[in-house]
């Protein structure tokens, strides 16, 4: 076929456009850590935020893009449970998370969305949760932390282990200090040994040896770990000694993707699509995945 | 040619250690396939002739190869110039390589590639081309910008930009290609008139001074695009304004890198 | 019976033409015979395997998928027209036919892609049954046949010595096309030629038991070697559709275009972090024929491979799907066999 055929007669009325994105206006934004920026983003009309929220549930990602650049995908690092809009947190890597950091607030950029599996939080209801995270892999983890904390009365206990490589790179400050504060919330938090600064009142230390020491009880508990590979390899082994079993442990996986549903063919693990069958995952599913493609 | 002397030259090279692979081709029906021996047992399976057109020093870039250095490489004249191409780009170095000589109808035997080297410019100074192409060069040349840009753009058309022709070349071996980058994103990747047009120029331009004319681009081209006409005229320019001839020289220097006092300047009108 | 000499297919095509359909059909072009829109004067050569597949009419190399205007920092999207001409795929192969079974599957995979569907509803397919094969067809290996009507609106089988054309519909689709091709297609008598004898060259169930216990496995460090990582086999497959969505923009508009992909190329899977799960091309390898005899299947129930041969056919590097499927098929015997 010639690559560019002539344009031709519309031979059907296009029914829909599922790669059309909706345009969001940037609300409000916060630099989280060098390079790490949080937007808040509020849907165009009422008819799509609706749409939105009847389908969101806390885990599903979305595409965020700036046309010209193109789209990146993330987690929406806000819970259902607060439908007045959605947040996204990213670094800046490349050209597309480049060209969301230059956006202002009040400017937009657009979004597709939500696709992919959730947590299975309803299952969760009166069990005590242990939160694990690591650097910019806390978003995911901090919309389920959020959702649960807006229907608090409804879950166990809530541990928080969450760590990064300096004090500087800790994302949703704000945040975390209000987790502190709460006595229903038992947060823990680290940095690298190198990364304290001198006020520093966390732990120093790698978030493996840390969880290990604060040995949270696998008893009635679900665990969601979220972080770069390295901390995930060696978290694992500690859930595992710790009695956390791997159906009831949850991690999110990450790869590139470009459709986010299911057609372009390249965010599979094995047989999973990332984008289809996760990103949620447990971590008995993950052990199942052939370990060479991840 | 004497394939029997090859084949065991080849046996012999791995059953000392001297190469840890030999690469060549071996017939599959009528097909001439790459063959990566390892077992001197295999090697009654090397075949040479024509009908080998693909270059196997394109292979020397992949990491899982790498392990296996020195490799043995069945190498046509145009394949030695790859060798040495590469060589005098640092890409390997003796240490990588042994090179089985061929030419038409005759087996060299096994060379460095400071043989090769002698050898090419011994019995390999002038290969001859198609004379169908060099007419079908001529005619291009003899056509006014318009007819000529309408002659590629048509040509261009056809390309669905899956990058046979940059996989088969021995030259290309950037890890992130021009057109793999994206900030900016210099060359659109859609197969569309104006990013194939960039890409297929921009490639021979990358090559200018550099393409050995194995001719393996064209040949891998899934939609038979005359690439060679390009090649072949820039390799011609190249030998014509700065006197340089890929692949005859490991320790010469990238034309397009390089400038010398004596650069013509009857480009500057 | 509908018949008609085999010396007048140009004389078919003309009249569906004229009736509106743009014709795509094997079309000698240079020194290849390639899929592409008929024009008078064309000569079809039915008996040759283009070089590209029907996959090209319903997924185009690169399409529009988004527009947008930009007033300087603020963008208004725009709506995207689909290209879906009226066309009728004729003389085309019957594992292009089969292939769109999965093509169908995954568009409509839970989100619906009305740029593929539009078009695929405006696109009549007529195979020509293979009276003759070569070395690289396996299409009976893969559970399809040379005279298969899967995915066929009609279907033109060679009569006569090849002397004719039966056309047999199958669809209301297979028989508008009939009704267009009015006088040039009469009733008539015609003995049809048995269709090409594709001998099976692997057991295609025995190669899915095998890869679902053989990701880690010595098989893939050899079979991938002498790939190089180019895309022309992925984009040849009919049933391959791999797509990578790209934003190309002036100052004033912008185009999202989705364009096609191939999971050989060696950033297909790479992060922005720059960690690549498939970083050696044997990976990239295996994941091919994982996709199309093991995920795909899981998921679907069908394989993602139909026997057309068009990767082996054109690749310099002498990779070969069925080639693959043949030692996989042998080292499940030899494993069988201890």
């Amino acid at each position: 076929m010639s690559p560019n055929p002539q344009p031709a007669p519309i031979a059907a009325t296009p029914r829909g456009n599922l790669y059309q994105p909706l345009v969001m206006k940037i609300a409000s934004a916060r630099e989280e850590a060098p390079d790490v920026r949080t937007l808040r983003l509020e849907f165009p009309d009422e008819a799509s935020r609706a749409a939105f929220f009847a389908k969101y549930r806390v885990g599903m990602f979305g595409l965020y893009g700036v046309p010209g650049a193109g789209e990146s995908t993330f987690c929406v690092a806000s819970p259902p449970t607060r439908t007045g809009y959605i947040e996204c947190t990213f670094r800046r890597t490349g050209r597309v998370t480049a060209a969301l950091r230059d956006r202002e607030v009040g400017q937009a950029i657009t979004f597709r969305g939500p696709y992919g599996n959730c947590f299975p939080i309803e299952t969760w209801k009166g069990r005590n949760l242990v939160f694990i995270a690591g650097g910019i892999a806390l978003p995911p983890l901090r919309s389920v932390i959020s959702n649960v904390l807006d229907r608090r009365a409804e879950f166990g206990k809530v541990t928080i282990l969450y760590g990064a490589r300096t004090v500087a790179d800790l994302v949703y400050k704000d945040e975390l200090a209000e987790w502190a504060k709460r006595a229903d919330v038992n947060l823990v938090t680290t940095v690298d040994p190198g990364g304290e600064t001198p006020d520093w009142k966390g732990k120093i230390g790698f978030v493996p040896a840390v969880l290990e020491q604060a040995a949270p009880g696998p008893d009635n508990a679900v665990a969601l770990v979220c972080g770069p590979p390295i901390m995930i390899k060696f978290s694992l082994p500690v859930l595992k000694k710790l009695g956390f079993p791997d159906a009831d442990t949850y991690t999110t996986l990450e790869n590139r993707m470009k459709c986010g549903v299911g057609k372009c063919g390249r965010c599979n693990v094995g047989s999973l699509y990332v984008c289809k069958d996760g990103p949620v995952f447990t971590v008995e599913q993950l052990r199942g995945m052939p370990q060479g493609d991840l | 040619m004497e394939v029997d002397r090859l084949q065991t030259d080849a046996a012999e090279l791995l059953r000392s250690g001297r190469a840890r692979m030999v690469i060549g081709f071996r017939a599959r029906g009528d097909q001439r396939v790459p063959a990566f021996i390892t077992d001197p047992g295999q090697t009654g399976d090397l075949v040479v002739d024509d009908a080998c057109r693909l270059n196997p020093a394109a292979y020397l870039r992949k990491p899982e190869l790498k392990r296996f250095r020195p490799v043995a490489l069945v190498a046509r004249p145009a394949v030695m110039r790859s060798l040495v191409l590469l060589a005098a780009e640092s890409q390997i170095t003796d240490a990588d390589v042994l090179v089985m000589a061929v030419g038409p109808d005759v087996y060299h035997g096994v060379l460095d590639l400071a043989g090769t080297t002698a050898l090419l410019k011994e019995k390999y100074a002038d290969l001859p081309h198609d004379a169908a192409m060099l007419k079908r060069i001529e005619e291009l040349a003899a056509m006014t910008p318009q007819e000529r840009a309408a002659f590629w753009a048509a040509q261009f058309a056809k390309c669905t930009r899956c990058y046979a022709c940059r996989a088969a070349c021995p030259g290309c071996y950037c890890e992130r290609c021009i057109v793999e980058q994206n900030k900016p994103q210099w060359i659109s990747t859609a197969a569309r008139r104006h990013g194939n047009y960039a890409w297929n120029v921009i490639r021979a331009f990358h090559q200018a001074g550099r393409c050995t004319e194995c001719g393996a681009c064209e040949a891998a081209c899934p939609q038979g695009i005359p690439l060679m006409l390009l090649n072949v005229r820039l390799a011609g320019d190249a030998q014509r304004e700065f006197k340089a001839k890929a692949g005859y020289d490991p320790a010469a220097k990238p034309v397009i890198g390089t400038w010398s006092e004596d650069d013509g300047e009857e480009f500057i009108r | 019976m509908k018949v008609f000499d085999a010396t007048k297919l140009s004389h078919v095509a003309a009249a569906l033409q004229a009736a509106g359909y743009r014709v795509v059909a094997p079309i000698e072009d240079g020194a290849v015979v390639r899929l592409k829109e008929w024009a008078p004067g064309a000569s079809i050569r039915p008996d040759v395997i283009p070089v590209n597949s029907a996959k090209d009419v319903l997924l185009p190399p690169s399409e529009v998928i988004g527009r947008t205007t930009f007033d300087g920092n603020d963008f208004t999207p725009q709506d995207v027209p689909v290209a879906a001409p009226r066309t009728v795929l004729l003389a085309v192969r019957p594992c292009d036919a089969a292939a769109m079974a999965l093509l169908d599957t995954v568009f409509n995979w839970d989100y619906k892609d009305e740029f593929y569907n539009a078009r695929r509803e405006a696109t009549t397919v007529v195979p020509v049954a293979c009276t003759s094969t070569d070395d690289q067809c396996f299409c009976t290996s893969v559970g399809g046949a040379p005279d298969s009507k899967a995915g066929a609106d009609a279907i033109l089988r060679p009569a006569d010595g090849g002397t004719k054309f039966i056309v047999e519909p199958i669809t209301e689709k297979g028989k508008a096309m009939l009704a267009a091709a009015g006088g040039t297609i009469a009733d008539g008598d015609a003995k049809a030629d048995p269709p090409a004898a594709v001998p099976r060259r692997f057991d295609a169930q025995a190669v899915t038991a095998w890869l679902a216990d053989h990701f880690e496995d010595d098989l893939w460090a050899t079979v991938g070697l002498g790939c190089l990582g180019c895309g022309a086999c992925t984009y040849a497959c009919p049933t391959c559709h791999c797509f990578d969505i790209q934003d190309e923009a002036t100052r004033r508009e912008g185009v999202r275009l989705r364009n096609w992909d191939s999971c050989g190329f060696g950033q297909f899977t790479l992060h922005a972090s720059g960690h690549n799960p498939r970083a050696l091309q044997s990976a990239r390898w295996r994941n091919r024929v994982m996709h199309k005899f093991s995920y795909i299947p899981q998921r679907f129930q069908m394989l993602g491979c139909t026997g057309c041969g068009r990767c082996a056919r054109l690749c310099g590097a002498g990779m070969s799907m069925a080639e693959v499927c043949r030692l996989i098929d042998e080292e499940s015997r030899k494993a069988a066999a201890k």
